[in-house]
């Protein structure tokens, strides 16, 4: 019959306060008495029975803490789960029977700002309020509290009562669902991919970072409905309305789609072709809740084709081009001879091709004239030249002239072992060359071979001369046929 | 070898004809084409600035343009052609796939061609089939 604390003899006011009380949680148990009464149930047992006539008992028995304090906020009731809940007796507790009490960020809750003291100051019933509390021996429990005033028949405040229940469970999975929501939120954030989710009318319910870049601008959560681009369009460039976009059609049919590839406009005009992946979300119900659609960015796809599509023209491009240069060195080489001279033809293409594997070393930028020097007097068969002497260094050349200045040496080389100085052992060829003033000077001088004679037609290695170094690389070339050696002087600008 | 191509051939007689073609190899066979075919004068530009100097000068009769002047494309050079009202033709490594769509509609030789194809080409420019 009696709650389990008994206060003070001197608490008098208690007793008022204990009828209120019970008055308040009592109101329901006896409409049921007298719904008893009514229907003349048996009541099982004297116990039962107290209980049963005493709300008091009822309290006492409740899975809630319930306590009263009276107008100073001295508690002078409580009951069996109160004491529990504290860890211990409220003692001369006021507001409320804990070791500590903190806000459930932890903080130190002043007794003034306790759901009791604030009843009692303001008169009025704290809702809902969520704190933890602290035991002695350490252990805390999140606690959801009510409080309520308690007033006398003449409308005077005297006290509050206060039900505080465990919560520690309910705030564990609640944290824990939070907690899951936070990492796939997190996860969804960190992913390099557009992702957005819908509800199931297909407005926006949440989208991530890399979605907001490829839109190009940020559009508003629960308006912009189907898809946030800007404007739509079909991979052909046609307009695309957004209620017939991909994820509006995967929404309608309840199914999930791969594509078809289509085409975001951002505010800026930018273009970014995407390949969407809508998929319906359902609840345990089967009910369609929403759907998630991942946009997958192709443009770095279509540049890396784009690219290779280039590099396979300019592939094509080159091989029909030497096969064209192969073709009219065929032809500069049979031109005004009746018997076809293949190893001119060969020495020739032989020096196209040594000079494009110097080229292809250097990723096609440079070649070095010091190699396509001494190669020059590299034989194609046979003994190797003497009485060449080679005279320079590393001199880097743009491909065409590289080309141009390989192809002027191997016939003026030609010349000189047909007619000129290598034609005879007496003979002998310096060829060296240097860098002054952004250009690249060649000096070729032939001694001690056969008389010369000025040629008597104009030849391949001449035109060569006039087209390519002179005409293309804007170079000077000058040749003496001097009686005692060819003697040949090439200026070719280098790039600056 | 220009003595031994038949008279009917030789229908460039007279003709001033320009070659626009950086590679200096390939262009001595094309002045070799067009002095067998008759021409009168070939002049050459291995670059469009070249080409575009060339034009300042005497305007030619008909042009020959190779579309990739050492990265450059030569369309400028078409576009001066075009403007004077020359007959011209491009030649490519890369085939009609590489011609901008713009100038699809012009007669394209394919690399590499030889005296035949060029001589059809050429017949076809100047209408005389």
């Amino acid at each position: 019959m009696t709650w389990l604390g008994t206060i003070l003899p001197f608490r008098r006011s208690c007793i008022n306060g204990r009828v209120l009380y019970c008055e308040r949680f009592g109101a329901q148990m006896s409409n049921s008495m007298e719904s008893g009464k009514e229907h003349d149930a048996p009541v099982a047992s004297l116990a039962l029975e107290r209980i049963v006539r005493s709300p008091a008992a009822l309290v006492e028995n409740l899975p809630i803490g319930v306590y009263t304090c009276d107008a100073n906020g001295q508690i002078v009731q409580f009951n069996r789960r109160a004491v529990e809940l504290w860890g211990r007796p409220p003692r001369n507790a006021r507001f409320c029977g804990a070791h500590r009490k903190r806000e459930r960020d932890g903080s130190e809750i002043s007794p003034e700002d306790l759901p009791v003291a604030i009843v009692l100051r303001t008169g009025k019933p704290v809702r809902d309020r969520e704190m933890v509390l602290e035991r002695e021996n350490g252990e805390s429990i999140a606690i959801l509290v009510n409080a309520d005033p308690i007033f006398d028949d003449s409308g005077a405040l005297v006290g509050a009562v206060d039900c505080f229940q465990d919560i520690s469970e309910l705030t564990r999975i609640r944290r824990q669902v939070s907690e899951g929501r936070r990492v796939s939120r997190y996860v969804m954030e960190a992913l390099p991919t557009a992702v957005y989710t819908t509800d199931a009318e297909g407005r926006l319910l949440y989208y991530n970072k890399a979605a907001e870049e490829l839109w190009g601008f940020k559009p508003s959560i629960g308006e912009t409905q189907w898809c946030g681009s800007w404007k739509l369009f079909q991979a052909d460039g046609t307009p695309m309305a957004h209620e017939d976009c991909p994820m509006a059609i995967a929404l309608r049919e309840k199914r999930a789609m791969v594509g078809p590839e289509a085409m975001a406009e951002r505010p800026d005009g930018t273009r970014v072709p995407f390949m969407p992946h809508p998929t319906p979300i359902f609840d345990s119900d089967g009910q369609m809740i929403g759907a998630v659609n991942m946009l997958i960015d192709l443009s770095e796809q279509k540049r890396a084709n784009e690219q290779q599509r280039g590099l396979i023209d300019e592939l094509n491009h080159r091989v029909k081009n030497t096969l064209a240069t192969i073709q009219s060195l065929a032809a500069q080489t049979m031109r005004g001879s009746t018997v076809p001279d293949s190893r001119a033809f060969e020495a020739r293409l032989l020096t196209l091709s040594r000079v494009h594997d110097q080229l292809s070393r250097h990723s096609w930028e440079w070649a070095d004239f010091a190699v396509i020097a001494k190669q020059t007097f590299t034989p194609l068969r046979g003994s190797a030249n003497n009485g060449v002497r080679l005279d320079g260094g590393e001199v880097r050349l743009r491909p065409k002239s590289a080309l141009a200045v390989a192809m002027v040496l191997r016939e003026l080389a030609a010349n000189a072992e047909r007619h000129g100085a290598l034609s005879t052992p007496a003979g002998s060829l310096a060829l060296s060359w240097r860098v002054a003033g952004g250009k690249l000077a060649i000096d070729w001088r032939e001694q001690g071979g056969p008389p010369v004679s000025l040629p008597n037609k104009r030849g391949f290695g001449t035109r060569l001369l006039e087209r390519s170094i002179a005409e293309e690389l804007k170079g000077v070339a000058q040749i003496d046929y001097a009686a005692e050696g060819v003697h040949c002087t090439m200026e070719i600008p280098l790039p600056g | 070898m220009m003595s031994d191509t038949p008279g009917e051939q030789r229908f460039l007689d007279g003709k001033r004809v320009l070659i626009v073609e950086d590679e200096a190899i390939i262009s001595f066979m094309l002045e070799d084409m067009f002095a067998e075919l008759g021409a009168l004068q070939v002049d050459h530009a291995a670059s469009i600035a070249a080409a575009m100097s060339c034009l300042n000068g005497l305007t030619p009769d008909l042009a020959v343009l190779d579309v990739n002047l050492g990265g450059d494309r030569v369309y400028p050079v078409a576009d001066a052609l075009e403007a004077k009202g020359v007959k011209f033709l491009f030649t490519t490594g890369y085939g009609r796939g590489g011609i901008e769509p713009a100038w699809t509609h012009k007669l394209v030789v394919q690399k590499p061609f030889n005296v035949e194809q060029m001589t059809t080409a050429l017949r076809e420019l100047l209408g005389l089939d």
